[in-house]
């Protein structure tokens, strides 16, 4: 499991490395640390730590000597890794047309974020370019959604360039 | 002493003549004698001399009359069959419709036990696996490196420097003139404006469907799949789009997020397809201009970038001639 938790520390000597030791206690792994010492509620200083546990028992485990040692959790949550890509279509439709097939899309895969570009009225053509650009969870919801906006375009009349 | 019958005798066919003249003496000292041309056709006329022709009076010949002889022929196959030759140089122009005289050609010098060296892509995007069973069971030789890519060497790299490896994939521009036009669209000029350009420098044909429709990148494709994936595939398996959709408006919004747009030809057990993409600015297949580029994944490699010129006279005669020497080593 790889989290992220906000702690709050005394603000004495060797609180920031007594907030670190309990997660090499539980076979944890570290990948960052930000220790902001101007951060200051109560006499505590925030320690952001992201960190990779082998499972729900060992966080847990892990909680309870945070706790012990008078360490405050204040915000944990998971990170996940994500995936993003670009998607364009060229063709005759409108901004409603691409929001609807972003909401069915969503319904097909979680999408953690989407940003939709559109290209400006052009009075030499009538056909409009939307670039899409999908952020999800892994590789197989990136195909899925490759198959739904490949199928929507060849329905529609439109081209559909993907990115890599 | 090998002795070469070449089939097409246009701009590839006078190349391969001009290269095996500068590589006289690489072939007096690795075989210790020069490969003869002992047979030429072109669409009408056919030149024969068992001993041997006068290649820089067949090249004279065809520069000032447009044609090898003034024996005409009204069966190419029956053309071959005038003389006796040890390998088949097919370099007569691709028909991806029926595969055309190259076909036809290539399949009887198979059945005649002959080796074949072609850059012909229409009787290999269309009739790979028949050709190449023919070919092994007649214990034939059969290399078709100049039909992808022109100069870039990518099918012998996956069969022999490649052969222990899982290639998982390749993806790549496998036409120079697409290419052209989109780097040019990269610079604002329209379709319409980049295709003209294309066709003033020779780089496109009066009628360019094949290059811009994408069915010329869709044959190597299909070669690509038949010969490295070991796939079963023609021409009508592959999933085509081609870049006459491309608008000025997608060109720059492509740009406004750091990408170009790029037709890639694309190969792995799932995927079959020539497409425009979405290229990152900087990423290998961002590639201007009229080069080839290909990139193979390989699991124990890892990503291989090649490119090279994909067409040229003497540029795609070089594959034939790596091809040549290939099968002039085996026959040693």
């Amino acid at each position: 499991m790889l989290l992220n938790a906000e702690l709050y520390v005394r603000d004495l000597p060797g609180q920031l490395v007594g907030s670190l030791e309990p997660i090499s206690m539980v076979d944890g792994n570290i990948i960052g640390v930000v220790h902001d010492r101007e951060k200051i509620v109560n006499q505590r200083i925030m320690v952001s730590v992201t960190f990779e546990v082998k499972n729900s028992r060992k966080l847990e485990e892990l909680k309870a000597i945070w706790k012990s040692k008078d360490i405050i959790i204040s915000k944990m949550g998971s990170v996940y890794e994500t995936v993003t890509r670009e998607f364009m279509m060229v063709g005759r439709f409108n901004a409603t047309y691409i929001e609807n097939l972003i909401d069915e899309a969503s319904r097909i895969v979680k999408l953690e974020s989407t940003d939709i570009g559109y290209s400006s009225k052009n009075l030499n053509s009538d056909k409009r370019t939307a670039m899409i650009t999908a952020e999800v969870r892994c590789r197989e919801d990136l195909d899925k959604l490759d198959r739904f906006f490949s199928d929507a375009c060849e329905k529609d009349d439109m081209l559909y360039i993907r990115g890599l | 002493m090998v002795r070469l019958f070449i089939s097409g005798f246009g701009t590839v066919g006078q190349g391969l003549v001009e290269v095996l003249k500068r590589r006289h003496d690489f072939f007096e000292n690795r075989f210790g004698a020069q490969p003869v041309v002992v047979g030429v056709i072109d669409s009408k006329t056919v030149a024969i001399d068992q001993n041997g022709l006068d290649m820089d009076a067949v090249v004279a010949r065809k520069t000032e009359k447009r044609t090898v002889s003034d024996q005409t022929y009204s069966d190419s196959v029956k053309a071959l069959d005038m003389v006796d030759y040890d390998i088949l140089v097919e370099v007569s122009p691709t028909n991806i419709k029926d595969g055309g005289t190259g076909l036809r050609n290539i399949t009887h010098a198979l059945e005649c036990g002959k080796d074949v060296i072609t850059v012909n892509k229409g009787p290999l995007a269309l009739k790979f696996q028949e050709l190449t069973d023919l070919a092994k069971r007649n214990g034939c030789k059969f290399r078709y490196e100049g039909s992808v890519g022109g100069a870039m060497p990518i099918i012998n790299l996956c069969h022999e420097n490649l052969v222990g490896e899982n290639i998982r994939s390749i993806r790549g521009i496998f036409n120079g003139t697409c290419n052209f036009i989109l780097s040019k669209m990269d610079n604002g000029q329209p379709f319409e404006q980049a295709l003209k350009e294309a066709q003033q420098l020779g780089y496109a044909e009066t009628d360019p469907t094949n290059d811009v429709e994408g069915y010329d990148a869709a044959t190597k494709v299909v070669i690509l799949a038949n010969a490295v994936f070991h796939r079963n595939v023609t021409f009508s398996d592959v999933k085509i789009t081609g870049i006459t959709g491309i608008t000025p408006d997608a060109i720059a919004q492509a740009a406004a997020h750091n990408m170009v747009i790029r037709l890639i030809g694309e190969i792995s057990e799932t995927r079959l397809e020539v497409a425009p993409r979405l290229i990152p600015i900087g990423h290998p297949l961002s590639i201007a201009g009229t080069l080839n580029i290909a990139q193979i994944d390989a699991d124990l490699a890892g990503p291989i970038t090649i490119n090279g010129r994909g067409a040229g006279k003497i540029e795609t005669a070089s594959a034939i001639l790596s091809d040549l020497i290939a099968i002039m080593d085996v026959r040693e």
